[in-house]
């Protein structure tokens, strides 16, 4: 009997996921849950995630010194552990969004050719 | 975060996370009540969604640790988890750690021994092991010192050396009188203590003012030992005279207490500057280029090799030779490292540590054997463990880490327990060395941290080796064979388990093959006369230049003796000599001209010598082949006479009768005759090749330190004290050196057999123990596993025999194909060890046959027990069993 094995998360999601979360903090404070939600219904729920990854994801910016957090009450009166940009943060996500335009650039070059050399 | 403070504050992130965790479950399972599921769904669905938590919280945790805490922290989880678990099982733990100990502490003991030889050679000496020789090698490949000359000329102009230090080791007496002790010292040039780094614990070292005109310096230098034992430690020693053969010297000072001299294995008691010599060790020979009596060490020059180093001193020695050859005597100044060097245990020894060594690793690998074997069935027993960790998310790496971590935490109590073995059995194994040995000997095996580190070094790599194998084997298992098939039989007849007892039963056959041949050498070797017989000989050494006699006196002493001796019914017969016969070491040698006969350029002709009184050869029983031997006649009044063995007989004359009436001589002497041939013996070890060697009379070429042989009638404890009592007889403040047996003294060539069959015999039953119980593990082990099957056997009319046959074989044919493999490998390893066998071939027979008639009846002892409880199975319990 062959049973599926536990799948290791794709390590390509990793620096992608961190520039999401960032730039969902955008809009202010946010926490967790929220933030997986956000993510989610922005990409019209075509992006998959595990929404466990999250809070690796969140405590790696925090390592970084991207965002802060601390616990507040919520609009429902829970505590909830709130993350939220620090400058350098926000110069993280600015070079992040950078490098993913040149990324894209490059790969549609690639994928597309013809177009590219006119 | 600094990795400290992750320490610290690793409970308060937990906390921190889990709430994290907690809240987002009640957010969302919140949304999804209010969007209308029922609570139950919700939380499935919450889970579902947010993936495996285990796995989130450790990747979460991970991110606040640096590399290197991480993985201390872990270890340190590891190692706690390792450490419980292994309490729980304590019989497993014991087992494993015992087995250890004994394999780490055989390794440590060798390792100190070969520490003691070539790793830290000198005690308190700067850089030891680094240390280069400088000496001459004959054209006949033996090796002599330097002469005095030469080493001045060589530290001069040889730019190969940093610093080049002289020593000349000799024993001489220490005292006056009676209560004279021999002891070794070393006359040594102004700079040795420099050289070699080693300071004053008391007053100050020789220097270079000490080295300036021959005769001028009486003063000396005495060691920790003498200091302590002579002179209680006494803090007002300096300026008190000691008196080195009977020359007084004034003490200036007392070496470091670790610095025991140059030459590995001796104690050097006294040091005396070189410009002494001519007095303290006469005749004066300070200025001959043909006496090759320094030994030269110094440090090399950085970045200079020892092959650069001995083709410049090549180069050097060769235009010292041009400019002022030295006749009859042709020789290659060379540099060698000490482990190399001749003077000293090391050469001896080396050849045995290596072997040693070797079984040593080969008892190692048997020792990993039977832990991955104790260790895989362990691991069969924790696969259930195993496979939950997999499934909640452990990581492979992490995994093995586990058991290896699980492993080191057997290894280390296992290294350590080996090396407090260790430096218990190491004084058994040195005091067998020293007890046999006529001087102080001392080898550098203190256990310390060279040694630590090995053993600590060589039980991790064990852990590398039993623990991961076994541990590869458990894990690379799929998660879910493991969950559902418990089923050991496979396991059980694994072809690893299998393959472990064959290697260890062809181990341990290679392992008691070798220790077959060493003892059977060590028997033959005790056997072996030298080609003398030193039943009840005494070899009581007197000193005569201590109590004050010159050439003249010493000569009518030595004939009143004869005298005495002659008369005393208790003695057949009684001679004197200058040295005893298997001496360990390769005594003077002198340089000779032969008549009629032109050398080759390169012949060598400097032969081996012993000086000997009348009735030496009848005493000794050593044959004379023709002619005569020396009498009470050879004086200075007759013509010199001379005895050469055969060995020089047939090379420079075809046969010993055309040696007789043919004459010789040494560079200061008269031609003598050759007035007999004596047979060969060994002069200093079992194991030489026969050598030319002289004899020259003792009333024709006085010296004045002897040794009395008298072969007596009666116990050799009387026969000791009837020659001490003629001794006092003469004059009883002559010194007594030394007090023993010929036998006891020839003992000291058997020590390196003593020290090799009793290690080997050790490794070779501590092996074959080993063997016995990774067979016996293995049978029992799959009888347990078996026990169903036998109830069905049983059940349908196998009877006893059948099943004890069954179970018998399984054990022999493995022992069967061990013991072919050990054969083979013995037969191609033997050859490895001709040096140090003696009287037995290499592929010796009663060594091969016995060696595997033990391991195989071993084999089947072992299979039996279990294969017996095989039999006795009930087969209706059995099959109820399951």
């Amino acid at each position: 009997m062959e049973q599926k094995r536990y799948r290791p998360r794709l390590e390509i999601l990793q620096g992608t996921l961190d520039m999401l979360v960032l730039q969902t903090l955008q809009w202010g404070p946010q926490h967790g849950y929220a933030i997986g939600q956000t993510i989610r219904t922005e990409s019209a729920e075509s992006l998959k995630i595990e929404t466990g990854s999250l809070y690796p994801a969140l405590h790696r910016l925090e390592r970084q010194g991207w965002v802060k957090s601390d616990w507040r009450q919520t609009e429902a009166n829970q505590r909830a552990k709130f993350y939220r940009w620090t400058p350098k943060g926000k110069k993280q996500l600015l070079q992040e969004r950078d490098r993913w335009s040149q990324l894209v650039l490059a790969i549609g070059t690639i994928l597309n050719p013809k177009r590219s050399r006119g | 975060m600094n990795p400290l403070s992750w320490l610290f504050r690793r409970r308060a992130i937990d906390r921190d996370l889990d709430a994290e965790i907690r809240t987002h479950f009640r957010m969302a399972i919140r949304e999804r009540i209010e969007s209308g599921e029922d609570p139950e769904s919700a939380r499935l669905a919450a889970i579902n969604e947010f993936g495996n938590v285990l796995q989130t919280k450790e990747e979460a945790r991970a991110v606040w640790r640096g590399g290197a805490v991480a993985m201390v922290a872990d270890v340190w989880q590891d190692v706690r988890f390792g450490t419980r678990m292994l309490i729980k099982n304590p019989g497993f733990s014991l087992v494993v750690i015992a087995v250890l100990t004994l394999g780490i502490a055989g390794n440590a003991a060798i390792f100190s021994l070969f520490k003691g030889l070539a790793l830290k050679p000198l005690p308190g000496v700067r850089e030891s092991s680094s240390i280069a020789v400088m000496l001459s090698r004959t054209s006949s490949g033996r090796h002599t010192g330097m002469s005095h000359p030469d080493y001045r000329y060589m530290k001069e102009h040889d730019q190969a050396f940093a610093d080049l230090a002289g020593s000349i080791m000799i024993f001489a007496s220490v005292g006056l009188g009676s209560d004279a002790t021999r002891s070794v010292a070393e006359l040594v040039t102004g700079d040795y203590f420099q050289t070699l780094g080693v300071g004053a614990q008391l007053g100050r070292t020789l220097q270079q003012s000490d080295d300036v005109a021959q005769g001028q310096h009486p003063v000396a230098v005495i060691g920790d030992g003498l200091w302590r034992r002579a002179y209680g430690g006494d803090p007002n020693v300096l300026g008190k005279t000691v008196y080195i053969n009977g020359q007084p010297l004034t003490i200036v000072g007392v070496a470091d207490p670790e610095f025991r001299g140059t030459v590995v294995s001796m104690v050097v008691d006294v040091f005396v500057p070189i410009m002494m010599q001519p007095v303290v060790f006469p005749p004066g020979r300070l200025d001959q280029r043909n006496a090759m009596m320094l030994m030269t060490a110094g440090h090399l020059n950085p970045g200079v090799t020892i092959t650069e180093a001995a083709a410049q001193t090549r180069v050097l020695a060769a235009q010292l030779d041009a400019s002022e050859p030295i006749p009859n005597f042709a020789s290659r100044a060379t540099v060698i490292p000490i482990w190399q060097s001749p003077y000293g245990a090391q050469t001896y020894w080396l050849p045995a540590i290596g072997l040693l060594g070797g079984m040593g690793l080969l008892i190692l690998l048997v020792v990993c054997a039977n832990v991955a074997n104790l260790v895989l069935v362990r691991g069969i027993s924790r696969r259930g463990e195993l496979a939950v960790r997999l499934a909640l998310g452990a990581s492979r790496r992490r995994l093995l880490r586990l058991l290896f971590v699980e492993n080191l935490v057997l290894a280390i109590p296992g290294a350590l327990g080996g090396v407090a073995l260790a430096s218990f059995i190491l004084p058994l194994i040195g005091s067998g060395a020293a007890s046999s040995a006529p001087t102080q000997v001392y080898l550098n095996t203190s256990v310390d941290g060279y040694v630590l580190v090995f053993a600590l070094g060589l039980s991790c790599a064990c852990a590398l080796v039993f623990g991961f194998v076994p541990a590869l084997k458990t894990s690379r298992v799929e998660l879910i064979t493991l969950m559902n098939d418990i089923s050991p039989r496979m396991a059980a007849r694994g072809m690893m388990r299998s393959a472990l007892v064959v290697s260890q039963v062809a181990v341990s056959l290679v392992l008691l093959i070798g220790a077959g041949l060493v003892l059977r050498s060590y028997s033959a070797a005790r056997h072996a006369d030298g080609g003398f017989n030193s039943q009840n000989v005494t070899a009581l050494a007197i000193d005569l230049q201590t109590s004050g006699y010159d050439e003249t006196s010493g000569l009518e002493l030595i004939n009143r003796f004869l005298d005495a001796a002659q008369a005393e019914p208790a003695f057949e017969s009684a001679a004197l000599a200058l040295n005893v016969p298997l001496s360990l070491v390769d005594n003077s040698s002198r340089a000779v001209t032969i008549e009629g006969y032109a050398p080759r350029a390169d012949e060598d002709l400097s032969f081996l010598y012993n000086v000997v009184g009348p009735d030496y050869f009848r005493t000794l029983k050593i044959p004379l082949l023709t002619g005569r031997e020396f009498t009470r006649s050879d004086d200075k009044n007759a013509t010199p006479v001379v005895i050469v063995n055969e060995t020089l007989a047939r090379r420079m004359w075809q046969t010993p009768e055309n040696a007789i009436g043919k004459r010789l001589k040494t560079a200061t002497g008269d031609w003598r005759s050759i007035v007999g041939v004596a047979r060969d013996l060994k002069y200093s070890r079992l194991s030489e090749e026969p050598r030319p060697f002289v004899y020259y009379p003792l009333l024709q070429n006085y010296v004045s330190g002897l040794t009395i042989h008298a072969r007596s009638i009666g116990d050799s404890a009387s026969a000791l004290r009837r020659v001490r009592d003629h001794v006092q007889k003469l004059n009883p403040s002559i010194p007594i050196t030394r007090s023993m047996m010929l036998s006891e003294q020839t003992r000291v060539a058997l020590s390196v057999y003593e020290l090799a069959a009793g290690a080997l015999t050790m490794f070779g039953v501590m092996t074959i123990v080993l063997a016995a119980i990774g067979i016996y593990g293995l049978v029992a082990y799959t009888v347990q596993q078996s026990t169903q099957e036998i109830g069905i056997r049983m059940a349908i009319g196998a009877n006893r025999m059948d099943v004890l046959w069954d179970f018998l074989r399984r054990g022999a044919v493995l022992a069967g194909i061990g013991a072919v493999i050990g054969l083979v490998l013995a037969a191609a390893a033997s050859g490895a060890i001709r040096s140090l066998l003696y009287g037995v071939g290499a592929r010796d027979a009663i060594a091969f046959g016995g060696g595997t008639l033990v391991v195989i009846s071993i084999a089947i002892v072992a299979s039996m027990l279990p294969a017996w409880r095989a039999s006795r199975t009930d087969p209706l319990s059995a099959l109820r069993h399951q």
